[in-house]
């Protein structure tokens, strides 16, 4: 049991789930047609405003961590109005030199140390620890230590954030709502005519994606306790892109499953961690040449679904023959 | 009058694409414009649906001037189209494409999509049963899952339709909807602009098929070169020696 719940496993796992969340927020632009690349931007702002609030003002975290998402929204707010009017390639490097507009000022601010970054921001998982000290757990569980058992609920709380996501994902496909950004996706034009405000939803899609953004940077501070504007940089934020261009930014498992294999990638590729950012380079040509639409496509779950539940699949048939007879 | 053009005019540079169009649409009818290539009837089309703006003259629908209404305002209001080359949402079904044209009718929003409450519940099942009957209107609801990228011309033409339809409009502007098809398929579009125009909407029809458009239309109004030559009941069309002209040039002598 130690040896699969050491801690460095554990990490590992807590930044498959960030990123899914990273994943996610993508999905929610790519959902309407957006190309935004102001994730990493959003996250260092979710990941900075909750690391000053708990650290300089002693926040909680279960306040200072929305309080994150909330900041993101915000700034998504005032870039997102004017951005939200660009089409295409013209959205994507406005939110590109957005992102490095945010990493400069970082950079460049006392508050968020410059450079140096923000050191010593109060862990997660000690909250959760202290947390589970009182409830008497200060001994651990069945042979589980207190510090793997607070790394577990971390994981745990970070698994829930991440169903709820995907759960809210679907929902959103089958309602009204959904159906309007999937229609503003297809043709943008088409859909105004058709009486969908293009504008409104845009934007909405555009705070949603910064929200989580913004949660999955402040999640990510309280875990690995110290951010640098370095992490958030240009490579970010292809990175994150990356996620939907290999998973599939057409539903919602695509990005999760990029997010899932560009997190362990690196991990089992340590030997040549100096070619990475070549590897991930390869892979983007390699995919846009093979398979543009992602590893997977509505038409990949189409075709697990008539292999699953074969007996959906007749019925469709029947409906088919019975309208060609 | 339901719908009213005065004076429009529309300028792109120096070219006037429209001048001076003056005419009004009632309840119930059918109204043809024809006109040679070129003679601005797709131009009036997308300022009436705020496409674009007119750049002279003023557009009335129930009394109220649209000029600078958005898109998808002016179909709330109740004014509807199709277009010329098909724009359909290709990666939806056929009956997810009918109930994107529900949308301006339509409330849900994110929470009660997310919760799916009683209320949800109930609007979607009332958008799905009226998609449903909108595309049985068409003639097209065996087709209903189908993409509507899939789908063969004519039908790709009925599901557009369809989706105008179902924002509930009380006019309906239909451009070039007889395009491509053959003379079994413009019969039968032919009753359903017939049946459209006997639920009680006004149907604006633009259309090249002159044998068309004199059996369908109420009456008819003339483009050509961004100008309105005639109006009124197709036989006055018919015998109007301006439309002679623009349609098979000027008798010598």
């Amino acid at each position: 049991m130690d040896q699969w719940l050491n801690p460095y496993y554990l990490q590992i796992v807590m930044f498959m789930l960030i990123n899914a969340m990273l994943g996610i927020s993508i999905y929610f632009t790519l959902a309407t047609g957006q190309l935004s690349l102001g994730n990493a931007g959003f996250m260092s702002v979710g990941a900075y405003t909750s690391a000053l609030l708990s650290l300089k003002a002693g926040l909680p975290l279960y306040l200072s961590i929305p309080a994150g998402g909330v900041a993101a929204c915000v700034l998504a707010a005032v870039i997102g109005i004017p951005a939200t009017r660009l089409q295409g390639i013209y959205l994507a490097i406005a939110t590109l030199g957005f992102g490095e507009v945010v990493r400069v000022i970082i950079l460049n601010m006392k508050v968020t140390n410059g450079a140096l970054g923000l050191s010593g921001i109060p862990a997660l998982s000690v909250q959760i620890g202290k947390q589970l000290n009182s409830l008497g757990l200060g001994s651990g569980l069945g042979g589980i230590t207190v510090q793997q058992l607070s790394n577990l609920s971390v994981i745990g709380l970070l698994a829930l954030v991440v169903i709820f996501l995907v759960f809210f994902a679907l929902r959103l496909r089958h309602s009204r709502l959904g159906r309007a950004f999937a229609a503003i996706k297809d043709d943008e034009h088409a859909a105004e005519v058709t009486g969908v405000d293009t504008v409104r939803y845009k934007l909405l899609a555009f705070f949603m994606s910064a929200f989580v953004a913004g949660i999955a940077g402040a999640l990510a501070a309280h875990i690995t306790f110290y951010i640098g504007p370095k992490d958030f940089s240009y490579h970010r934020a292809v990175e994150i892109l990356l996620f939907a261009v290999l998973g599939g930014g057409n539903v919602i498992w695509g990005p999760l499953l990029g997010a899932g294999i560009l997190t362990l990638l690196p991990e089992l590729l340590r030997t040549v961690a100096d070619y990475r950012e070549m590897i991930y380079g390869g892979i983007l040509v390699i995919m846009m040449i093979f398979r543009p639409q992602g590893l997977i496509s509505e038409e990949t779950l189409r075709l697990w679904r008539s292999k699953l539940f074969p007996a959906a699949k007749t019925e469709q048939e029947a409906v088919a023959r019975r309208s060609a007879g | 009058m339901m719908l009213a053009l005065k004076q429009v005019g529309k300028n792109f540079g120096g070219l006037a694409a429209l001048a001076g169009i003056s005419f009004e649409v009632h309840g119930g009818e059918i109204l043809g414009i024809i006109g040679p290539n070129g003679a601005g009837k797709t131009t009036l089309f997308n300022l009436i649906t705020g496409v674009m703006s007119p750049s002279q003259g003023d557009i009335v629908f129930r009394e109220k001037s649209i000029v600078g209404t958005r898109p998808h305002q002016i179909t709330q209001l109740g004014i509807a189209r199709t277009f010329q080359n098909i724009r359909l949402f290709g990666n939806l079904s056929a009956l997810e494409n009918v109930m994107v044209g529900m949308h301006c009718r339509t409330q849900a929003g994110l929470w009660q999509g997310l919760w799916r409450t009683g209320k949800q519940r109930q609007e979607e099942a009332d958008i799905r049963e009226k998609a449903l009957a909108m595309l049985a209107l068409t003639g097209i609801a065996d087709v209903s899952q189908a993409l509507a990228g899939s789908l063969p011309y004519g039908k790709q033409r009925r599901l557009e339709i369809a989706r105008a339809l179902a924002a509930d409009p009380e006019i309906i502007l239909l451009d070039e909807p007889a395009a491509g098809m053959n003379e079994s398929e413009t019969d039968d579009l032919k009753q359903l602009v017939a049946r459209i125009r006997d639920l009680g909407k006004a149907v604006v029809l633009i259309e090249h098929d002159i044998q068309l458009m004199m059996t369908l239309c109420d009456r008819i109004v003339v483009l050509n070169f961004g100008q309105k030559i005639a109006e009124g009941d197709p036989a006055s069309i018919q015998a109007n020696p301006a439309v002679i002209e623009a349609y098979l040039g000027k008798e010598e002598g």
